[in-house]
């Protein structure tokens, strides 16, 4: 999983099967030069682009979250879903020392 | 799968249940130089990598899902293993001379 910062929130007014009710979180993805450090959120935006994630834990705008990306974003539903991207760890404190 | 960097760790308490027990590190891809590319990636440790120890990471889920015993996890990049040496040049944590 790569770690984002929640920067909005999204619905959606018509839905296919499966997704109803579903919320779903723009989340700007943490690169190495904007990555948490402690319990806080990096300050701005990183350059990777956005990206929609589905949310069944509960992120609101500000958290750090883990999103899984890929195939396995859709392995925890049942029937597996349109999905690519899925909220996986409501992040609480990251410990980061980049070597330089 | 990469060759990655440890460069930190994760707590988060609501999470995947299937991740309950499991450390999550921060790997970062490295070339074999140990150049930094690309975006760092959270990865379930199972081996116990320590910090700046070099490992390799794979991203088949099938197999982290395996490892962490549940079909309906979203796991996907997984530590496979502990870096001892890359030829030429690198030692387990010693970046290669340019």
């Amino acid at each position: 999983m790569r770690l984002g910062k929640v920067i909005g929130r999204v619905t959606l007014s018509a839905v296919i099967s499966g997704l109803q009710g579903a919320r779903w979180l723009v989340v700007s993805p943490c690169n190495r030069d904007h990555f948490p450090q402690g319990a806080a959120a990096p300050e701005g935006l990183s350059r990777e682009p956005s990206l929609v994630v589905y949310d069944n834990l509960g992120g609101g705008v500000g958290d750090v979250i883990g999103f899984v990306e890929g195939r396995e974003a859709a392995q925890p539903l049942e029937p597996v879903a349109a999905i690519d991207a899925i909220n996986a760890a409501l992040v609480d404190h990251v410990f980061h020392s980049p070597r330089r | 799968m990469f060759l990655a960097r440890v460069e930190g760790n994760v707590t988060a308490t609501r999470k995947h249940p299937s991740f309950e027990g499991w450390r999550l590190v921060v790997c970062q891809p490295i070339a074999r130089n140990g150049s930094p590319e690309g975006t760092p990636q959270v990865a379930i440790d199972g081996l116990g990598a320590g910090l700046h120890q070099r490992v390799v990471i794979s991203s088949d889920g099938a197999a982290a899902r395996k490892a962490v015993g549940d079909d309906r996890s979203p796991a996907r990049w997984i530590i496979i293993g502990l870096v001892d040496e890359v030829t030429p040049g690198t030692t387990a944590l010693e970046d290669a001379v340019p």
